[in-house]
């Protein structure tokens, strides 16, 4: 179909009004970041990258990054373990409450954080747990596992059974068929579900702000410097925490593409 | 003396809740053979397949591999292999890799597993270098071929077949049969195959087994099969049939719209018909004939020719007889009929080309 002159003007305006809408916060916040005044004004006056170098040699900063990058971590191991076992029993077995399970199961991603996080906070008190970095681990493993379990169970619902009934029929054992047939194959849907759980937690701020105790992560550090305090080290933060997520991503996808320029040799 | 089967069926059943697969099913087949099960789907070929190879279990019965009862065996310490259906090759691995997986798994060593991977791809007419090929860029056809290469890897002692060329387009499916045909006579190995293509079975197979709701209809080669079927479903199942309901009395067969001369001809068949509580007289549509003025024949038809359909070298007549019952004539495209819809035939068979099929019309059966 022939698209008409008109209509590629909208689009593209369309297109471009999308784009400005989602990336003009992050930009103004770039912008705020390398300005040498203490609040932020248009025209910017003068620039610096010294909120930069303070940042990165700020003890405090490498603590708040160090907590988080902690939490993080654990929270995508442990959500790529689940949420493996997790899309095997939600997608691959038939049993008797799978369709009651697979409701429950993503229950907690319709929660409000906040409320999930407050509840959570109560619950760790009436069993005399002392919040900590460590208990927002869980925090985030109720809200984030499920997510990660609808992840790898996509990939494991456009998986063949009859790969695995294939293996077992030629005598490969159960944990053989595991390692060489069933993990491989959901492998691309389980490194989707870490980058997505490493990226939710590292940016999370509501179950953060209720369960981490006396520790703090970096976007409760961001939210308490905003509330009182303020200086130009908030945006440098946001700005550098963003950068960081895009390293991720970026690391990923070339990890993807190496994995897959690998594979036919073994 | 024929050779020990190497596989036995005693009372074989399985049930799915309160929905019975299979109902005792006795079965033996012999080493070598190319054997058939065909049935429309529901019939329980897929459900004894998967007994067979040990991905179900059986509910009663004994399954034996030569000396061997194996119905308690897990699939993957049984030594058969099975083709599948979607052909399960792994995605993840090259075409070397898929043939090989089965020998990995019994730890032989890489250069072995490689020289016999590359005999096979020889063997399946492969070229050398797919070794390297990732499965996902092969056509169905190749993908085919390899799914058997990897089948045939560790040297099963029977293959079963899982309707694996279904999925394919008409004129890949009919080189693949003749094909797998020759694989079998190659490798002398024994075949079990299932499918709902009767056209399949009969290009292929030794001997063919005939399924309706979990039972065998029929078990025999491809031509009692479709010339001596045992009943009105096996008869259908078997392709176009034109089927009479008949009686007899005194050496004389009596069916709507149908006369058929009293003599030495019919003779034997009106006796096997008389001493039956009923009976349908079956005649295919090759047999019948377009009968001249002055021709006769054992069995005579008068109707119109009501429609005709070219097939590309066999054409198909419909003719409506005088009872309302439509009959199907087929000739090759050289034996054609001249003649135009509307017109008034004869038609006509001989007792020869006629069977019997001791078995109630449909409409006794339900009342």
């Amino acid at each position: 179909m022939e698209t008409s002159r008109t209509t590629r003007i909208v689009l593209m305006i369309y297109g471009i009004g999308i784009i400005a809408f989602l990336y003009l916060p992050l930009v103004s916040v770039a912008f705020a970041s390398v300005s040498k005044a203490r609040y932020l004004t248009f025209p910017i006056r003068r620039y610096t990258t010294g909120w930069f170098a303070d940042a990165l040699a700020s003890k405090e900063v490498h603590m708040l990054a160090m907590t988080s990058l902690k939490i993080a971590m654990i929270v995508t191991i442990l959500s790529m373990i689940i949420g493996f076992f997790g899309a095997l029993a939600f997608a691959r077995y038939q049993w008797r409450y799978r369709s009651l399970f697979q409701k429950l199961v993503l229950l907690p991603i319709f929660f409000p954080q906040t409320v999930l996080g407050l509840a959570l906070l109560m619950w760790f008190n009436s069993i005399g747990i002392i919040p900590s970095w460590k208990t927002a681990i869980v925090a985030h493993l109720v809200w984030i596992a499920p997510i990660a379990t609808l992840i790898v169970a996509i990939r494991a619902y456009s998986f063949d059974p009859a790969l695995e009934e294939a293996a077992r029929d030629m005598g490969a054992s159960t944990p053989v068929i595991l390692r060489e047939i069933t993990l491989p194959l959901l492998m691309p849907g389980i490194v989707a579900a870490g980058l997505f759980s490493f990226l939710l937690s590292w940016g999370n701020f509501p179950l953060s702000l209720f369960t981490t105790g006396a520790d703090s992560t970096l976007p409760e550090w961001l939210y308490a410097k905003m509330v009182s305090g303020y200086s130009p080290l908030v945006p440098t933060l946001g700005i550098l925490s963003v950068i960081g997520s895009f390293l991720l991503i970026i690391v990923a996808f070339a990890g993807l593409a190496i994995y897959r320029a690998l594979r036919p040799q073994k | 003396m024929p050779a020990k089967p190497i596989l036995r069926l005693r009372g074989v059943r399985k049930i799915f809740g309160r929905f019975t697969a299979l109902h005792g099913i006795d079965l033996d087949i012999e080493e070598g053979e190319f054997f058939t099960i065909v049935g429309p789907s529901g019939s329980g070929k897929s459900t004894i397949i998967r007994l067979l190879v040990g991905m179900d279990e059986v509910t009663s019965g004994e399954i034996w591999l030569r000396d061997k009862r194996i119905d308690q065996t897990p699939a993957n310490l049984r030594p058969t292999c099975m083709v599948f259906q979607s052909l399960a090759l792994f995605p993840h691995m090259s075409v070397g890799q898929n043939i090989e997986f089965p020998l990995k798994l019994r730890k032989i060593e890489p250069a072995k597993r490689k020289a016999r991977a590359l005999e096979l791809l020889k063997l399946l007419h492969l070229p050398e270098h797919y070794y390297d090929k990732r499965v996902t860029e092969c056509s169905g056809g190749e993908r085919q071929r390899i799914a058997l290469a990897r089948a045939l890897a560790f040297d099963p002692e029977i293959l079963f077949f899982d309707e694996p060329l279904s999925a394919l387009d008409y004129r890949l499916r009919k080189s693949l049969e003749k094909e797998l045909k020759s694989l079998h006579a190659r490798t002398g190995k024994t075949f079990v195959y299932i499918t709902h293509s009767l056209e399949e079975a009969m290009v292929m197979s030794d001997r063919i087994a005939i399924m309706k709701t979990g039972r065998f209809e029929q078990i025999s080669d491809a031509d009692e099969i479709y010339s001596k079927p045992v009943s009105r479903f096996v008869a259908e199942f078997m392709g176009e049939v034109n089927l009479f309901d008949v009686t007899a009395t005194a050496g004389r067969i009596e069916g709507a719209g149908l006369s058929a001369a009293q003599g030495a001809a019919t003779r034997p068949m009106a006796d096997k018909i008389a001493a039956t509580r009923g009976a349908t007289l079956m005649i295919r549509p090759e047999y019948v004939q377009f009968l001249q003025d002055g021709e006769n024949a054992d069995f005579e038809v008068t109707g119109t020719l009501q429609g005709i359909y070219a097939l590309g070298s066999r054409i198909h007549y419909e003719i409506r007889t005088e009872s309302g019952q439509i009959l199907t004539v087929e000739k090759l495209r050289e034996d054609r009929h001249d003649g135009r819809e509307g017109d008034t035939v004869r038609l006509g068979w001989n007792a020869d080309s006629a069977h019997v099929i001791e078995e109630p019309a449909f409409e006794e059966q339900m009342a």
